[in-house]
């Protein structure tokens, strides 16, 4: 699978007199799995959909490339290599699993080929349930169907937007063991989640968000970290290390500092 | 072109086995005629053939505004909405499906109001029934590309009920007029005058094409 580089450079965003987004940078490598924290309001979403290409930036500029291509993809382009799976489950009820696969193939200018689609089904342990209305689905089988239709073009990158929310343990620990699968396949995996534990699970690395502004990157470090025991260190000077506790005491430092600028 | 062929058949699919839309429509149009007929005061069949036409516009396009405020608003469930503006091409098709099965809908709810509207109304409508069914077909194509691209720009507003009628009823003026023109003639046995045609198709057309390029931009934030 080819991979692409995205790239965003002093990205902002702006809804009227809010600014959801301000200078924020990054670099993405294909077939890197990153996780986009931070509390609610922080603008992790926002960026997600700037990433996917559904909203565009009031400032800065975000581009994607392709393995040695110099120009970027134009946003028709970009749209052909996401997969998107958000907090709702981008499903028709109304529609049977199977057909609900069948019509995101079709939306992305592919022939549905039903044994592709079956196989996906079975991946994600919906095949009994091919021929059942999505509507009747509990909201782990509606998620676990979105995975399926967010692959179904074979996308090189998956944003996902708090996949875990509302989903129960064995649910969510299913979720998690495909996003896994998915991201040893190749893919660029970008996750926003709230849950540090998510995020050091399936990620390589984190980008923490506090009130739009980027605030620590830290990174797993192969090797070296696993050696004193601590599982993992920052990538960059001050960084926190990319682990549970370090990561928990970071959110809630940021969500401290927001009570105390409320307050002032 | 594919995806305009997949919008369609999702959409009357998902109509099929919810049918929330027709009936909406139906029992709205079907209670327009009936509280017409109560208000209507006798008249020879002469001059009821000329104001019939309005009653039965008035009712099309009513119901019409209901059957096209669910069309983006049923995307919102599950934020399909999402999904449709993640797909690659020309977002044009996404329009011309879901404009085409609005079109098919609203035109079969039509039909089925005629038929009632004939016998409460007394109205004879099989001598010109080919006019009134060429009138309705193309009066439609304005409705449905216009109500489709207006249905997808305000359905994430918090007055989408109430900017949908607003924004479309004034743009459909000149078809309407026309629309009624026709069928005041067919409704008389009559041919549909030349002209009425001609402002229907060239309306037609320019409202389809133009929602069909401005489409793209609606489903942008």
């Amino acid at each position: 699978m080819s991979r692409v580089l995205l790239e965003g450079a002093g990205l902002e965003k702006r809804f009227g007199r809010v600014t959801a987004l301000r200078g924020v940078d990054f670099e993405i490598a294909g077939g890197e799995s990153v996780s986009i924290l931070g509390a609610n309001g922080a603008g992790k979403s926002t960026l997600l959909r700037i990433l996917a290409g559904l909203s565009r930036p009031s400032r800065g500029e975000f581009r994607v490339l392709r393995d040695g291509a110099t120009k970027p993809l134009t946003r028709d382009e970009l749209r052909g290599e996401i997969g998107y799976v958000g907090h709702a489950t981008l499903v028709y009820g109304e529609l049977t699993a199977l057909e609900n696969l069948v019509f995101a193939a079709r939306l992305h200018g592919r022939a549905p080929d039903r044994d592709r689609l079956v196989l996906l089904l079975a991946e994600v342990g919906l095949l009994d349930v091919a021929d059942r209305r999505a509507g009747t689905f509990s909201r782990g089988m509606a998620q676990r169907l979105s995975i399926a239709r967010s692959i179904v073009h074979d996308p090189r990158v998956l944003l996902l937007d708090e996949p875990f929310t509302g989903l129960d343990e064995t649910s969510a620990e299913r979720l998690s063991t495909q996003l896994a699968s998915l991201r040893a396949d190749g893919r660029t995996l970008i996750l926003v989640t709230h849950d540090p534990r998510r995020a050091i699970e399936l990620s390589d690395r984190a980008l923490v968000l506090h009130r739009g502004e980027i605030r620590a990157r830290p990174a797993r470090i192969e090797g070296a970290a696993r050696e004193d025991g601590s599982g993992s260190a920052g990538a960059n000077g001050d960084a926190p290390a990319f682990e549970l506790d370090a990561l928990r005491a970071l959110l809630t430092r940021l969500a401290e500092d927001g009570r105390t600028e409320d307050a002032a | 072109m594919n995806v305009a062929w997949t919008l369609l058949w999702k959409d009357l699919a998902t109509e099929w086995r919810s049918r929330d839309r027709v009936v909406a429509m139906i029992v709205f149009s079907f209670l327009v005629v009936v509280v017409f007929q109560f208000a209507w005061p006798p008249m020879e069949p002469a001059e009821m053939r000329r104001f019939a036409p309005g009653v039965l516009w008035v009712t099309y396009v009513f119901a019409a505004v209901i059957g096209l405020g669910r069309t983006f608003a049923m995307e919102l469930e599950n934020d399909a909405m999402t999904a449709l503006s993640l797909a690659p091409g020309t977002r044009g098709w996404i329009f011309l499906g879901k404009a085409t099965a609005t079109w098919v809908l609203i035109t079969l709810v039509q039909a089925m109001t005629a038929f009632v509207f004939a016998l409460f109304f007394r109205v004879e409508l099989w001598t010109g029934i080919a006019g009134s069914a060429l009138i309705v077909a193309l009066a439609n194509v304005s409705i449905c590309s216009v109500g489709t691209l207006l249905s997808a720009m305000s359905v994430r507003s918090r007055f989408r009920d109430v900017l949908l009628p607003v924004l479309l009823i004034p743009t459909l003026i000149p078809v309407l007029t026309a629309a009624v023109q026709g069928s005041v003639a067919t409704f008389a046995g009559e041919a549909p005058p030349f002209d009425a045609l001609q402002l229907l198709i060239v309306i037609g057309g320019v409202y389809l094409i133009l929602c069909f390029l401005l489409f793209d931009f609606v489903l942008d934030e």
